[in-house]
């Protein structure tokens, strides 16, 4: 089979999904909500930018204008918009006209997830973006900074990660809970302590006002440094913080007492969060957005419509 | 015999609570026009779904053309066209943009997309509507659109649950119509609780009550377990009275009563008693009720009939159900 066989076959394979992604993103973007959030998030950045003007230097004002993102109050838009696709009144309108057609329902869920993911990313970006160069190139009554392009796309790349967490974690809770509402409520409850149930397994830097905090050091990052440095040591070691943050979190979940090691000061111990890893961070993103995905996917598959 | 649809002890139960199909086994032939007949509640729409893969079945399976039914089986999808009951349409989309996003969902290129759209929209009737948006729709005309959906892919398929629901008399007619031409060349499974839609185009015919299938079998067969020698009356009057007549006619030897649709009630005379005198027994009832007689039918509505003795004869077999 030649390779233009292929495509067409794959086309023809990836059609319905396609379909579904294209309808999806349509309806998001004609939502009431959507508009709304994306004329909100506009002004309370313009706000942030506004009143900080001439306060802060360059990355604690990105950071800033990243907060409302991370914390209140878009966390909310975001797990609405997880929410909605698979639960309410919406499941049995999806199940007469989509799920009754030739399409599988991991596939469609998919397909759902990923309109939302570039959803949020595409309103996220439209807005902190121009900010963003604004605020870097314009000249401004405050002393000069270092934040590189290196530690931009960084930050915008792990808040784009927190968001679509947050999208996914609504999903889950969507298919899990049927009520919209309710799984709101659940998460509401959920991810507001979520620091507290971080600090009991020592995981203090995913939480999202740490990362909020690490943003403006993440911000001054040179990309030059990371390559200059030992980079198989330097993964080596956050390979290690990695698996030393999990082992810790599964002898909490045992109970088992954890083995005795050397001790390096903790996260929030240095203020300037110098040991802020960013293979970390995305691994400790990254991993919860999967499995709530497999899971979102298990759960919607068992669910009668 | 090939089969278009084959259940074994197909079986489905809400939260351990609600029976809503019960160990039902049911054939239908490839090629046929098959009346799935029932109450409200009987169990119609969640067969539809458990066919459909909607939901999983709590016992038993289902399969379609051979191929066994599921939440992931795509294939068997592939071969069914699906009409719900009073379908939910995306109200923000067009005809022509719904149909278009269907059409995609069941895999079909663009050179066959297009035009069976506009031979479709034709077909129902909208197509001087295609500028419109689906909310804007009437009941009637998104029936006609989700007959067209359900048309798309031209699957041998077709499940339609109450695809007449809703509809004025000249739309209902045209369903009537299409569903018999339509019949000639595929398998259509049509749910309704409208006996008369049975009567004009189904060929076989599935009865349903209370998650059960009491029976199963073709038209000829269905109304062959009529027994002839009945009437049938229609009364005027309170229903309470009508259902104290029922039971006082029950008492007599050899009649059995049953209330029918409306203010009917249907009178079986045993082989034994002469019909003569028995009617006179049943008329004398009347004349003594605070009823009035509008008129005395005898072996018409068959189906209906049939219908109802069936339901009351199953109802009457408890536990040996």
């Amino acid at each position: 089979m030649d390779s233009s066989a292929k495509i067409s076959k794959l086309s023809t394979r990836m059609m319905p999904y396609l379909a579904i992604l294209q309808h999806d993103m349509r309806a998001l973007w004609a939502s009431r909500l959507v508009r709304l959030w994306l004329a909100a998030t506009a002004v309370l950045t313009l706000m942030l930018a506004l009143a900080n003007w001439s306060k802060f230097q360059d990355a604690p004002m990105i950071a800033t204008l990243l907060f409302p993102y991370l914390v209140f109050p878009w966390f909310f838009v975001v797990v609405v918009l997880g929410v909605s696709p698979v639960s309410g009144s919406r499941a049995e309108a999806l199940a007469d006209g989509i799920l009754s057609r030739p399409v599988s329902r991991s596939g469609y869920l998919i397909a759902v997830w990923f309109a939302r993911v570039m959803l949020v990313w595409s309103i996220y970006l439209i807005v902190i973006v121009p900010f963003i160069v604004l605020v870097t190139l314009a000249k401004r009554p405050v002393l000069e900074d270092m934040v590189t392009i290196y530690g931009i796309v960084t930050v915008l790349f792990l808040v784009g990660l927190v968001l679509t967490f947050l999208v996914s974690l609504g999903f889950l809770m969507g298919t899990l809970l049927r009520k919209p509402l309710l799984a709101v409520v659940v998460l509401i409850f959920v991810w507001y302590p979520i620091g507290l149930i971080l600090s009991v397994f020592s995981l203090e830097e995913f939480s999202p006002i740490s990362l909020a905090q690490a943003l403006p050091t993440q911000l001054r990052q040179p990309w030059r440094e990371v390559e200059e440095g030992p980079k198989v040591n330097a993964n080596k070691e956050d390979m290690d913080a990695f698996t030393n943050q999990f082992s810790h979190f599964l002898n909490v979940l045992s109970g088992t007492k954890p083995q005795p090691k050397a001790d390096t000061p903790d996260f929030f111990e240095s203020e300037e969060f110098a040991n802020f890893s960013l293979l970390r961070v995305t691994l400790g993103y990254g991993i919860p957005t999967l499995l709530t995905i497999i899971l979102a996917t298990l759960s919607f598959y068992w669910r009668d419509l | 015999m090939e089969l278009a649809i084959r259940t074994e002890h197909l079986t489905k139960i809400y939260s351990q609570r609600l029976i809503a199909v019960n160990d039902m086994n049911l054939e239908v032939p490839r090629g046929s026009v098959f009346g799935l007949l029932g109450p409200n509640g009987a169990g119609k729409t969640t067969t539809l779904r458990l066919l459909l893969g909607l939901q999983r079945p709590t016992a038993g399976h289902a399969e379609v053309f051979g191929k066994l039914c599921g939440p992931n089986a795509v294939s068997v999808r592939s071969q069914i066209g699906y009409l719900p009951t009073n379908p939910k349409l995306p109200g923000n989309l067009r005809p022509i943009e719904y149909l278009d996003l269907l059409g995609k969902l069941s895999r079909l290129p663009r050179q066959v997309r297009k035009p069976r759209i506009s031979a479709l929209l034709r077909a129902v009737g909208l197509l001087s509507a295609t500028e419109q948006r689906i909310q804007t729709f009437s009941t009637g005309m998104c029936t006609r659109l989700g007959l067209a959906a359900s048309l798309v892919a031209d699957p041998p398929l077709l499940l339609w649950d109450e695809p007449t629901a809703g509809l004025d008399p000249t739309a209902r007619r045209f369903t009537l119509d299409l569903i018999r031409e339509l019949g000639k060349t595929k398998t259509v499974v049509v749910a309704t609780h409208i006996l008369s839609d049975i009567d004009q185009i189904c060929d076989h015919l599935g009865v349903m009550h209370e998650g059960r299938m009491i029976f199963t079998g073709s038209m000829q067969d269905m109304k062959k377990r009529l027994r002839r020698d009945g009437f049938s009356l229609e009364l005027e009057g309170d229903a309470d009275n009508i259902r104290l007549l029922a039971d006082e006619v029950n008492n007599l030897e050899g009649i059995d009563a049953y209330l029918g649709a409306g203010q009917t009630l249907l009178v079986r005379i045993a082989n034994e008693r002469g019909r003569s005198r028995a009617l006179a027994e049943v008329l004398k009832l009347i004349d003594a009720s605070n009823l009035s007689l509008q008129a005395v039918h005898s072996g018409q509505n068959a189906t209906e009939n049939a219908y109802l003795q069936l339901l009351q004869e199953d109802e009457a077999h408890g536990f040996q159900r």
